[in-house]
């Protein structure tokens, strides 16, 4: 590729050699037909010298119409002077008697010039639409490419490319700033990359126009003011509008990409959700129906007069009975956990009293805290909160089945709600062996069991669910604890907004 | 002498077997089917008390099937589901199911449930001996548990024909949640505020003449529903 920008340059010094020739050609050409007048009238058609001074006029204005401002004063004063020395008396010499021939020189003159500078501005207009007709078929053509990038490759790669492709420069480096990434449509074609990338961030950040070398033009590119990138090019064949309309279209170019690839990102997010639901719902289902039958069978059995089965009998039942109630918790945990994790899910939040999401959660552990001495302690005037009640219900009833299981039979269990600024704070507290302090950050990882509760039923997945609920309702779980001093597991709800309470 | 005909629908043939073997020896005629087609063929050419129908099946699921049921009979319907979710409940319930069991369930608490779905309210006269009502083109034949919304018979779930006896001869009085779950469904109940919620639904789409704007079960905010019976 470095052939290629080597060849670039060569054919740059082999253009202007072209033109040199031209302009040479054209020369030989113009005093050739001046050259032939002077011969025709001089020896073959003896006219008198103001006809011959017509033609010298006709002449040179066709030579300045059609070629540029070099070539038609040289004839002139080329024609002037064969004009002199061959027509006006005395002829064969270069003195000027008669004040009527400065009269034709001057006019050979001004016509030459006139004429000339009028179709070399002609010919520049007509060069310049074609260049602005040129420019514009590119640009179209590159807000067609824009307009139809795929996904195959980064769009700003993409648009990089087309920018090369469309206006034939491999030069052109194109800068991301969401992403951070430079984007080369030929890797090769710059001299110092490295001097590039680090004026496109500069670009970029600055919001400044920059210059590396002659040739190359680093620009931001702009969004509603906002710079969102830079790019960077050969600039000499593009005019200002130019350069600023392909800007203007790096800049659509890349905020549709952007915003393509937001929904993406989105629609990806919903089907994996999708799926890992159905998963769920699978898993659970082909777990439970066999714990159906087991849970039945055993439950069956224990309800049966006392006499059916022996001491022994029994108490071999109630083994499997439990087995199958801790199966199912497990997997129940472990569902939830996998459900909620990560925070992902949606939370069907609602308006509701904090006293009857303890009312709801003391109900669905009745049967764990029947014996127990419970004390409930809920403020009054409690503001209204804004939860997933389904869900706080769940892990308060898990935290009041740690308080059961990890304090002394018959200890008592404190269970409350508080105001506290603006959230709700709830409680459960319990006169159990309490935790240490470097056990305090690990017991809400998953898995993890207090050393005290390694005997007890449990799966040790419930502070970790109890987490990721907070999570997912911005609020937090935290423990007071020391050994031998007890526990107390708070956790924060947010207060409902009037306006939601209302 | 049975204690009722049950139909367990349920796709795991170990549970239709624990199940028969557990309800016939509580003295339930008890039939069995694979999935809900089944189940509704069955139904057609046989009585029964009662469907245990399970949720999650292959073919058509538990939420249609129950459907489907209810649009031809009154069955009472216990729905079983793994799930027990807020969602799920009131899915099952608004299709038409009297419970909601959740899997794995114990025995005591299944035959609980039956119980408490197939119990009717005592007929229990009010002081003014009401026995029929009319009121803007509904009526009420207590003792036939027969009500005719304009010109036609409305079908009451047996359930919601005993919770609406049960606003009828307590017109205009305000009753309270857990009062009426445990009249109309049983001492156990008393929180299951989304069993009422569906249910007073249910009737209004029956008897109302605009569902959404009550006329006669009307809600009483935090306290709980009130038969409105115009004087």
């Amino acid at each position: 590729m470095i052939a290629s920008t080597g060849s670039t340059i060569r054919s740059v010094s082999a253009g202007s050699l072209r033109q040199a020739g031209y302009l040479t050609l054209r020369l030989l050409l113009a005093l050739s037909l001046i050259a032939a007048i002077t011969f025709v009238f001089f020896r073959l058609i003896p006219v008198n010298a103001t006809t011959v001074g017509f033609f010298y006029l006709v002449a040179i204005l066709v030579i300045a119409t059609v070629g540029g401002l070099i070539e038609a004063t040289v004839s002139s004063i080329t024609a002037m002077l064969c004009f002199n020395f061959f027509f006006l008396p005395p002829v064969g010499t270069f003195t000027i008697a008669d004040p009527q021939n400065w009269v034709a020189l001057f006019a050979f003159l001004t016509t030459a010039l006139t004429a000339s500078q009028l179709s070399d501005r002609l010919k520049r207009q007509r060069r310049e639409a074609l260049d602005r007709q040129h420019e514009m078929e590119r640009l179209y053509a590159l807000s067609r490419a824009i307009l139809l990038t795929d996904t195959t490759q980064p769009t700003a790669m993409q648009i990089a490319n087309q920018i090369a492709k469309a206006f034939e420069c491999p030069a052109v480096a194109l800068y991301d700033h969401k992403t951070s990434e430079v984007y080369l449509a030929d890797r090769d074609a710059f001299p110092n990359i490295n001097a590039i990338n680090s004026k496109l961030r500069e670009s970029a950040i600055q919001s400044s126009v920059l210059k590396e070398g002659d040739e190359i033009l680093i620009t931001p590119i702009r969004l509603g003011g906002e710079p969102i990138g830079s790019l960077a090019l050969t600039h000499t064949f593009l005019s200002d509008a130019a350069l600023q309309s392909l800007l203007n279209l790096v800049a659509v170019g890349l905020e549709k990409a952007r915003a393509q690839e937001e929904v993406n990102r989105a629609q990806v997010a919903r089907q994996s959700e999708e799926l890992k639901s159905t998963l769920l719902d699978a898993l659970a289902h082909e777990f439970k129906t066999p714990l159906t039958s087991i849970k039945a069978v055993t439950t069956d059995l224990l309800s049966n007069p006392e006499e059916s089965l022996s001491q022994e009998q029994r108490g071999l039942v109630a083994i499997a009975d439990e087995g199958a109630d801790r199966l199912d918790r497990l997997v129940t945990e472990a569902i939830q956990l996998a459900r909620i994790e990560g925070g992902k899910f949606q939370l069907n939040r609602g308006v509701h009293f904090p006293s009857s999401l303890l009312s709801a959660a003391l109900r669905q552990t009745k049967s764990l805290t029947d014996g127990r001495d419970l004390k409930v302690q809920v403020e009054d005037n409690l503001p209204l909160v804004f939860v997933d009640a389904e869900l706080i219900v769940l892990m308060l009833a898990h935290l009041i089945d740690n308080a059961v299981k990890y304090s002394r039979p018959g200890s008592p269990i404190l269970i409350g709600a508080r105001a506290d600024g603006k959230a709700v704070t709830i409680y459960v507290a319990d006169q159990g062996p309490g935790i240490s302090e470097d056990e305090q950050t690990r017991i809400f990882d998953k898995f993890y069991r207090g050393r005290n509760g390694q005997h007890l039923k449990g799966t040790g997945m419930g502070l970790a669910i109890a987490r990721e609920i907070m999570r997912a309702h911005g609020e937090e779980i935290w423990v007071k604890s020391s050994p031998d001093q007890g526990s107390e597991f708070s956790f924060s709800l947010p207060v409902a907004p009037v306006e939601v309470a209302e | 002498m049975s204690a009722g005909r049950i139909l367990v629908v349920d796709d795991d043939p170990q549970i239709r077997r624990t199940m028969k073997a557990t309800l016939t020896a509580r003295h339930y005629e008890v039939g069995d089917s694979r999935n809900g087609e089944e189940a509704l063929d069955r139904l057609r050419s046989e009585t029964y008390d009662l469907v245990l129908l399970d949720m999650n099946m292959p073919g058509t699921g538990g939420i249609e099937t129950c459907r489907l049921i209810r649009s031809s009979s009154d069955v009472a319907i216990i729905m079983l589901t793994v799930n027990n979710t807020e969602k799920d409940k009131v899915e099952a319930l608004d299709a038409g199911a009297d419970d909601y069991v959740t899997k794995p369930f114990s025995i005591p608490e299944l035959l609980a449930r039956i119980r408490a779905t197939l119990r009717r309210l005592p007929q229990v006269p009010d002081e003014a001996g009401l026995q029929q009502l009319t009121l803007e083109g509904v009526e009420i034949d207590l003792p036939s548990r027969q009500v005719t919304v304009r010109g036609r018979t409305a079908r009451l779930t047996a359930k919601e024909f005993d919770l609406l006896s049960y606003f009828l001869i307590r017109p205009n009085k305000t009753i309270a949640h857990r009062e009426l779950l445990q009249a109309v469904w049983g001492p156990d109940y008393g929180d299951e505020l989304e069993y009422l919620r569906v249910f007073v639904n249910r009737l209004r789409k029956k008897i109302e003449p605009d569902p959404s704007k009550p006329r006669f079960l009307v809600t009483d905010a935090w306290a709980g529903y009130r038969f409105h019976l115009p004087h």
